[in-house]
């Protein structure tokens, strides 16, 4: 059962039940739209003042880099999702019976996340060749220089990626919404760890990258030591991202990253550590036992009452092909129906899915919330407007990340959406519960600017509070899955409200960052898009 | 009271039909829907449930197309999916209340009803438990009472019995003839005996289509006279399996009693009295074999 014939066919029934699914076409989307983004110049690598020459060399570096930087970002989150597949499909179950050891388990799971991920690097790979064609200022194809930083970094951190997946799936803590928080810092650390090791004067060493799970040190090592060639004056400053950073920028000749052995070893060693990363899931793994489901399943599995329960309850001498079982399950019982319309109640329904989404969290979860608007309320106004709201809205996370993905998620759509008007009437309710979590939690910091008569603060606390459920509710809609936005709400928050950077700081943690009309447009226009989806879905199912 | 189903087809993507052209009237009753695996049966459920729309025809509620109108059905309508989830945080009564708050239903009303239907599916006691402790059973219950929430018109309970223990399947049949006074309960299964018990009308389907439509009696009434027993040897019943159409099997000390449908009985073979399954897998035959119903 555990040869090497059954890992194939493990892995390619997964690979094919995932390339088989019309969200993997998001997927092959982002990385043509990475591939699209450094020929149309929106991804650019500089060194200070200085950018290469497009050729193979440099086209390929950048590829690589971009493979190994996003793709192990956004690629965590499109294959974290292996065993839960299996868990709702409950393929598990079958799979558990059988002879099959749970390290064989995790690891083939490890390998057809690896698949997904290098056929990304793949794209990447076959985009390269094209970018060079069409855009290049050197038209001479090197394959070895063009390709070989995209495959030998983009596969080995595809695979850490992959493994880190597998890991997070089998530990119950970190297999919901905490583990896809806790991996954007964990990326955020594991990508300042490379950045550490990129010294120029520091040449490459035996297993140089113990600390580079990117290989960024290794191929910007080389360029910092190549471009203070040509400028001793070079400070060693560079800067990789998004934007049309290579305006203006004196060009030097790159002439490709050296392989060394050290480099080589260093990217081995990752996936070496991805092979044992996958093996120590196995672990954690529960082998589907519903019974070690972890503390939240064990917690709503115990029966909370003594005493007989329903199914035991039945006492009135029942015959099982009698008829005597009619006594009590006769349709009499049931008082006459006063059939009245739905709309006076709305106040009820989002009373309902408010305490929905707040259902399920230990004491410690309602403990911090009041913490936040404790904190908001006491602390200075500066600092609960810089510091103390962005804790208060980054806290209830998991419970907005429920809107408009429990139905699909729990399978009662069939049950709610056959209620009239169930549409408008229960995303409405969804979206104010949303809106209503957003003020218990940040309420603080709004009486604060009340009680200070700052009405423009309090309008970019309130585009806030409209903002954050309708990113959750239109993500949670068209994606059908958590994920999307814990990914990038965890993301946002990082880069706009935390650094006050203006046009993304949905917060208005400072006067000068604060848009709060263009947050409330986005979160009118978000609201509206998750109506339209969900409703074209509906007719279309 | 009218349900009218006019040449409904479902085609899915790739070109699977579903259903095709089919056409049913109904009123006030029970009907049962049985047919075979893959027959059609639960996309002409989600049809009626206004889940799904028909790629061709119309469903007409009271002279009202559902398709244009759904909300006409929705306030009227109990559904049972084959499949629900239900969300395990919440106790069988919190689970009710928020469903009665989607079917809008005001306060009272819903506090009365959930007590009641709790009580009518045997989870009083088990009321405020969190539905992820519960059986697959006793989800089943609460997914029975969830349908019955707003006093539905038109009840539609796919595969309702499944999971069930053969206690609760005797009481939920008897609750379905409870409350087919006036209304329209539609029964889809493979259960047959869940259909002779409660149903007063059968509609078989076959492969998308309408194998037959007509009262339990006049079904059995077209196997009247075609209903053998016959006891073979456990040494021959292989070739007789391949000879005739055989619908029960049961062994005895003098060897195997097998009840065979035919218009010619086997050689010893005496006459029984037809019972529902007969009638059923002599109809599909028959519809296999390209005989009119």
């Amino acid at each position: 059962m555990n040869g090497p014939r059954a890992l194939y066919h493990m892995v390619r029934a997964d690979f094919l039940e995932r390339v088989r699914r019309y969200s993997f076409l998001l997927t092959l989307g982002f990385a043509v739209y990475l591939g699209y983004a450094v020929y149309a110049g929106q991804v650019t690598l500089r060194l200070d003042k200085y950018s290469g020459i497009v050729n193979s060399a440099w086209l390929g570096a950048v590829l690589g880099l971009v493979s190994t930087v996003w793709l192990t970002l956004v690629g965590f989150y499109i294959v974290k999702n292996a065993i839960q597949r299996d868990r709702q499909t409950r393929v598990g179950q079958i799979l558990a019976t059988t002879p099959m050891s749970k390290s064989f388990y995790t690891l083939s799971k490890m390998l057809s996340n690896f698949a997904v991920l290098g056929l990304m690097v793949l794209i990447l790979a076959l985009a390269a060749v094209v970018i060079q064609l069409l855009h290049g200022e050197d038209a001479h194809i090197d394959l070895f220089a063009l390709l070989s930083p995209i495959l030998i970094l983009g596969l080995s951190a595809a695979a850490a990626c992959a493994a880190v997946a597998v890991l997070f799936e089998s530990l119950p803590v970190l297999r919901g919404g905490i583990g896809n928080i806790v991996y954007f810092f964990l990326w955020i650390f594991m990508l300042s760890m490379s950045v550490t090791e990129m010294v120029p004067s520091h040449p490459a060493s035996w297993l140089h990258g113990l600390g580079d799970y990117s290989g960024i040190a290794a191929v910007m090592g080389q360029m910092h030591a190549a471009v203070l060639k040509i400028d001793p004056q070079y400070t060693g400053a560079s800067s990789f991202g998004i934007g049309p950073m290579n305006l203006g920028a004196k060009k030097f000749l790159w002439t490709g990253v050296r392989w060394s052995a050290g480099i080589l070893a260093g990217r081995l060693m990752w996936v070496a550590i991805a092979v044992a990363l996958s093996l120590l899931a196995a672990v954690f793994f529960d082998r589907f036992d519903p019974a070690r489901g972890g503390w939240l399943s064990e917690k709503t599995a115990k029966p909370k009452q003594k005493g007989k329960l329903g199914e035991a309850a039945l006492q009135e001498g029942v015959a099982v092909n009698g008829q005597s079982v009619s006594a009590r399950a006769s349709a009499a019982h049931l008082t006459t129906f006063t059939r009245t319309g739905p709309r006076m109640r709305f106040v009820a329904l989002v009373l309902a899915e408010l305490r929905l989404m707040l259902r399920g969290h230990g004491w410690w979860w309602y403990a911090g919330a009041a913490g936040m608007f404790i904190g908001c309320m006491a602390s200075s106004l500066d600092d609960a407007r810089t510091g103390f709201i962005a804790a208060a809205w980054i806290w209830p996370i998991l419970v907005w990340s429920q809107m408009g993905t429990r139905e699909s998620q729990y399978s009662t759509g069939a049950l709610i959406f056959s209620a009239p008007r169930a549409v408008p009437r229960q995303l409405l309710a969804i979206y104010a519960a949303g809106v209503l979590v957003a003020m218990l939690t940040g309420g603080g910091l709004a009486l604060h600017f009340m009680f200070a008569g700052d009405f423009a603060a309090l309008g970019g606390w309130a585009a806030g509070a409209c903002f954050i459920p309708a990113m959750a509710l239109g993500l949670g809609v068209t994606t059908g899955t958590r994920k999307a936005f814990e990914a990038v709400y965890t993301m946002w928050w990082y880069v706009g409200p935390l650094h006050h950077i203006p046009r993304l700081d949905f917060m208005g943690t400072t006067a000068d960052s604060s848009t709060p009309v263009r947050f409330l447009v986005a979160a009118l226009a978000l609201v509206v898009t998750a109506y339209f989806w969900r409703t074209v879905r509906l007719r279309y199912a | 009271m009218q349900l009218a189903i006019e040449n409904v087809t479902k085609r899915y993507k790739k070109g699977v039909v579903a259903l095709c052209g089919f056409s049913l009237d109904l009123q006030p009753g029970v009907l049962g829907l049985l047919g075979p695996n893959g027959a059609g049966k639960t996309t002409l459920m989600s049809i009626l449930a206004t889940i799904t729309r028909a790629t061709e025809g119309r469903v007409l509620w009271n002279r009202t197309d559902i398709a244009r109108e759904p909300d006409v059905l929705r306030s009227v309508l109990g559904y049972l999916p084959q499949d629900f989830g239900v969300y395990p945080n919440l106790t069988a009564a919190e689970f009710l209340q928020y469903l009665a708050a989607v079917k809008g239903l005001d306060a009272a009303t819903a506090a009365r009803r959930i007590d009641e239907l709790l009580e009518l599916v045997n989870l009083t006691e088990a009321r405020k438990r969190p539905l992820g402790g519960f059986s697959g059973g006793m989800k089943q219950r609460v997914g029975i009472a969830q349908a019955l929430l707003n006093d539905p018109e038109l009840l539609i309970v796919d595969e309702p019995t499944a999971g069930l223990d053969p206690e609760e399947r005797v009481r939920f049949r008897n609750l379905l003839s409870d409350l087919s006074g006036e209304r329209i309960v539609i029964l889809s299964t493979h259960i047959v005996s869940d259909v002779e018990a409660t149903a007063t009308d059968i509609a078989l389907i076959a492969k998308g289509t309408l194998v037959a439509h007509a009262t339990p009696e006049a079904l059995l009434q077209q196997v009247e006279g075609k209903v053998w027993e016959w006891v073979v040897s456990s040494a021959d019943l292989t070739q007789a399996k391949q000879q005739y159409l055989i619908s029960s099997t049961t062994r005895r000390s003098d060897g195997v009693h097998a009840r065979v449908l035919g218009d010619e009985p086997p050689a010893g073979a005496q006459p029984v009295a037809p019972n529902l399954e007969d009638a059923y897998l002599f109809c599909l035959s028959e519809h296999r074999a390209g005989v009119p119903a």
